[in-house]
């Protein structure tokens, strides 16, 4: 199993979680499921930083949020992409490819 | 107006509780879930909790931390929407106003009348009642003055004597400061001798009044007292006006009584004694006290003092007062009864005008008042028709809250235009009245609009547009949604009891104007009676100016005589010029009292009476047109070495010389038991000498010509023509007789009287403009709730002429509907009026408070203006097509 990075950079996770709500709106825990699978296991969010990350979205109305009905039945909080956050995941994304093609352009065997 | 979806999505508020308790259940879900998933795979729950946990990352960190940035962001939220419900209000506030545009014109009128006559008077009440006078600590100051406590608001100056024993005995004023202002002869270098206003005070006026100098200095103590080094203080205005602003005068002298003054100081700009004085020059008591036995009666010193810290006005009152006691019993002849009185100096500055200011602020009040009724009443009516639309925003959802609001916002929006105008008005209509009337106000009163008077212009039109246009609005909305809608287009009248409400409103406005109309209308008939009082003389083409002797060389009597001579020779030669005279005291400005006692009469007992006098010369009487009744003017004859002549008025004649002996009696003026005894010449007809208003009391008039002491005369010089025309030739005359002299106060006679009436027609105006404005109000009152029910009545109406009634049946029922509160009105009114005539009749003249022909014409007035504002309402209701009312259902 390969090594996660230890922490995550914050910004990192709020364009992870915007990704993620672009699949589909869902709670906070199937958010962090849904990274884990996409990611074959390796981005493994935390659940304090998804949390203060969804909040913190929340108010920078990328993100709404309304009360519904789990799986399970149970009260769960839904996240769902705003106009605004598909435009901030849009831009957030170029930024984000660019810079880990340059990373790993780098450390590329000459 | 585009608007974005996205709120109507989110969470509404939430309370800071809600906020926690949603924050606990999110993460508790999560922590839940993983728990779950962990015992699917094998682990037990205790394991799986802790594994739980052990992944989460700090909990109680992002537990505080999603809470925090959940109230900030619902803070946010709730101002945003706050902003966009205030947007959308004035918004639709504004749209509405525009669709019914003469709500909105009656409203805003009301308010701006009102505001603008209370900002108005506020601001001239604020100066003369409220505003600290230009002194330091002006509390503890007070004006000290003597008078016998059997006299009412009898004010007399101190003498020297009296006062230095009161300065010696007395423990409770820090300082005693006397003064005396009188018209002086200055000129600063070469410049032409010209005349100002100057008050001589004891050294330590400023330090009792705790105002330093601007420039240089004030007075040392013992300054004044040496009579060859002499000093002045000059006023911020005199320096200014008179010379030129130039800063180097201060150490220079000027001339002042052919004297030169050091100038050792500049007063701060504003500081005034009370008379608006060019300048200030130091005297003391010296003289005076060395001639204590005949200087003690001569109470010619007006005196302030300051209150020390920690004494009450009554303990430093009783303290004068007992030296007035003991001043009594060791002088009794000359201080009989006589008593110290202090009164706050604010008081006694603005006395002349505190009565008249208090007046017009009742009568604003009654505007304000009528506004209000005005402001309810088309809010009421308007509210009505409100009514479905209120309920068709309540049944989508709108809160009550959310509609009080929007109520609200209009009133505001109303307000504060209204308030905004009426400020606007203030500030116009006040520089307007003072341009008109410069002389109302003594001069340390500055008039101004300020930030307190906007705060309270502010408060009011904000009072007044939620109190009256805003809560019987909200009233009215709170109607039961489902028989606002079930009325829905018949357009009921309202419920009884708020119809009832919108009467009595219609009743108490026109009651009020009533009030207001009488009282102005009394003003008015006063004003008349004053300015058409018959004077006993001739103002018209009269010329005065006031001459003043000045220097050693008019010690002796010849040389004022000759001086005199000349001039009135020159001036009465002058052509156009049909007499010319002198006199002490100018006609129209005031008179002086002495005593008298009549030869050969018993010695009267107690306080000699009052007799006015005055001195005269030249053709005094031919150029007033004063009649003689008996006897002869003064001639050549009597020289200063003969025997004493006087003249005496009818009045005098009547009450002194019953029998009809007057001319040859002899009289002694004066409480000096040695003074000359004066033969009587002449006895000429009564004058108003004082004040219009002031009826003609028994008078002397001494020869002039005998007596000289008296440096200043008058000057009366009677013209064929328009009186100016002959102004040259006077300062002509008196250049020639000597150049180092001036002429001062330059004016028709016509302008004097103006200027003593100045007062009163100020109030006079000012009273009468609200008289008119309530009349405005109540008829635009009268109008606006008769229009609305005639509207609502529409249907009534058709049917009533459908069933055979003519249009006259119509409007005669609309007529007695508006006649009915009127007269309802004006009998609340003329009740009011009666009972509070009182007040007024301290400002009234030659006409009593209950003034019948006052009260008819009001009510006439009055019920031709309802008339005019009935009519309208009235025809458009004979006009009503019964057809098309009873199908418009």
């Amino acid at each position: 199993m390969t090594r996660s990075p230890a922490e995550l950079l914050q910004g990192t996770v709020d364009i992870l979680i915007l990704r993620a709500l672009a699949w589909e709106p869902m709670h906070g825990y199937a958010i962090s499921r849904w990274l884990a699978a996409r990611s074959d296991g390796v981005l493994a969010v935390e659940g304090a930083a998804l949390y203060q990350a969804l909040h913190r979205s929340e108010r920078n109305k990328w993100v709404t949020a309304s009360w519904g009905l789990s799986e399970n039945n149970r009260k769960a909080k839904y996240y769902s992409l705003s106009t605004a956050g598909r435009a901030r995941l849009q831009a957030e994304s170029t930024v984000w490819r660019n810079y880990a093609a340059a990373v790993s352009k780098v450390l590329s065997p000459a | 107006m585009p608007r974005t979806p996205s709120r109507f999505f989110q969470f509404p508020w939430r309370s800071r509780a809600q906020i926690a308790r949603d924050v606990d259940t999110e993460l508790d879900f999560h922590l839940e879930m993983r728990v779950s998933e962990l015992v699917a795979q094998g682990l037990s729950a205790d394991d799986a909790r802790k594994r739980a946990h052990d992944e989460f990352g700090d909990l109680e960190f992002t537990r505080s931390y999603c809470r925090n940035v959940d109230n900030a962001s619902d803070r946010s939220v709730r101002t945003a929407d706050r902003l966009d419900e205030l947007r959308q209000d004035a918004a639709y506030a504004l749209r509405t106003l525009r669709r019914s545009p003469g709500f909105a014109i009656v409203s805003i009128v009301t308010l701006a009348l009102a505001i603008g006559a209370n900002t108005a008077i506020f601001s001239v009440a604020q100066a003369v009642l409220l505003k600290p006078l230009p002194y330091a600590a002006p509390g503890s100051l007070v004006a000290f003055y003597e008078g016998h406590p059997k006299v009412p608001n009898q004010r007399l100056g101190l003498s020297a004597p009296n006062l230095a024993d009161y300065t010696t005995q007395q423990h409770s004023l820090s300082g005693i400061a006397s003064y005396y202002t009188r018209i002086a002869t200055w000129r600063s270098g070469n410049s032409d001798p010209q005349i100002a206003t100057v008050t001589s005070v004891t050294a330590n006026m400023f330090d009792v009044l705790g105002v330093p100098a601007w420039r240089g200095r004030t007075f040392a103590a013992g300054e004044g007292a040496d009579a060859n080094s002499t000093k002045v203080v000059l006023s911020y205005q005199f320096w200014q006006t008179a010379l030129g602003g130039d800063a180097t005068i201060v150490g220079r002298t000027i001339t002042v009584y052919n004297k030169p003054y050091d100038v050792i100081g500049i007063m701060p700009r504003g500081f005034t004694r009370g008379n608006n004085e060019a300048f200030w020059v130091p005297f003391d008591f010296a003289d005076d006290l060395s001639r204590a036995a005949v200087t003690r009666k001569q109470h010619v010193y007006e005196c302030l003092a300051r209150i020390k810290p920690g004494i009450t006005l009554q303990a430093a009152q009783a303290d004068l007062a007992a030296i007035s006691a003991r001043l009594d019993a060791d002088y009794p002849d000359i201080n009989s009864d006589l008593r110290a009185t202090l009164t706050p100096l604010r008081e006694a500055m603005g006395r002349s005008v505190r009565d008249p200011v208090l007046l017009l602020l009742g009568a604003a009040l009654l505007i304000l008042l009528i506004a209000c009724a005005n402001l309810a009443n088309v809010t009421l009516s308007r509210s009505m028709g409100r009514k479905t639309e209120m309920a068709v925003r309540a049944a989508l959802g709108a809160g009550r809250g959310r509609l009080a609001r929007q109520l609200l916002t209009e009133s505001m929006i109303l307000s504060i235009v209204g308030g905004a105008c009426g400020v606007l008005l203030a500030i116009v209509g006040t520089r307007a009245l003072l341009a008109v009337n410069p002389h109302v106000l003594p001069g340390v009163f500055e008039i101004g609009i300020d930030g307190r008077i906007l705060l309270f212009s502010v408060a009011v039109s904000v009072g007044t547009g939620i109190l009256f246009g805003f809560a019987p609005a909200i009233s009215a909305a709170r109607a039961d949604l489902q028989t606002a809608l079930k009325d829905r287009g018949r357009g009921g009248t309202g419920s009884r009891a708020s119809e009832r409400l919108r009467h009595m409103l219609v009743v108490a406005q026109v009651s009020l104007a009533v009030m207001l109309l009488i009282g102005a209308g009394l003003l008015v008939r006063s004003f008349r009676e004053v300015s058409t009082v018959h004077l006993g003389y001739d103002p018209s083409n009269v010329m005065t100016a006031q001459l003043r002797v000045d220097g050693a060389r008019y010690d002796s009597i010849s040389a004022v005589n000759q001086f005199y001579d000349d001039v009135l020779g020159a001036i009465a030669r002058t052509p156009g010029v049909v007499a010319a005279g002198a006199s002490m005291a100018a006609p129209a400005q005031g008179k002086q009292f002495s005593t008298k006692f009549v030869e050969g009469a018993p010695p009267p007992t107690g306080t000699p009476p009052d007799i006015g006098y005055n001195m005269v010369r030249g053709d005094y009487f031919k150029a007033l047109k004063i009649p003689m009744v008996a006897g002869r003017m003064f001639n050549a004859t009597d020289t200063p070495n003969g025997p004493k002549v006087s003249i005496i008025n009818e009045s005098a004649a009547h009450a002194y010389f019953p029998n009809g002996n007057a001319v040859g009696s002899r009289v002694r003026i004066g409480p000096n038991p040695a003074a000359d005894w004066v033969t009587i010449v002449g006895v000429v007809g009564d004058m108003r000498d004082a004040a219009n208003w002031a009826a003609p009391v028994p008078s002397i008039y001494d020869n002039a010509a005998q007596e000289t002491w008296w440096r200043s005369l008058s000057v009366v010089v009677r013209t064929s023509g328009d009186p100016m025309t002959v102004v040259p030739a006077i300062r002509a005359a008196v250049k020639a007789a000597d150049p180092t002299l001036a002429l001062r106060d330059v004016e028709t006679l016509d302008e004097v009287i103006g200027v003593s009436l100045s007062a009163r027609r100020f109030a006079l105006g000012l009273a009468a403009c609200f008289a008119i404005l309530a009349l405005i109000l109540a008829a635009v009152g009268i109008y606006g709730v008769l229009a609305y029910s005639v509207n609502a009545r529409t249907r009534e109406f058709g049917v009533r002429l459908a069933l055979g009634a003519t249009g006259r049946d119509v409007m005669i029922l609309v007529l007695r509907q508006g006649f009915g509160w009127s007269v309802a009105g004006l009998a609340i009114g003329i009740g009011g009026a009666l009972a509070f005539g009182r007040l007024l009749a301290s400002s009234l003249y030659g006409v009593s408070a209950t003034d019948s022909t006052t009260y008819i014409a009001v009510v006439f007035g009055l019920l031709v203006v309802v008339l005019i504002a009935c009519v309208v309402p009235a025809s458009r209701a004979t006009r009503v097509d019964p057809i098309n009312s009873l199908r418009a259902e």
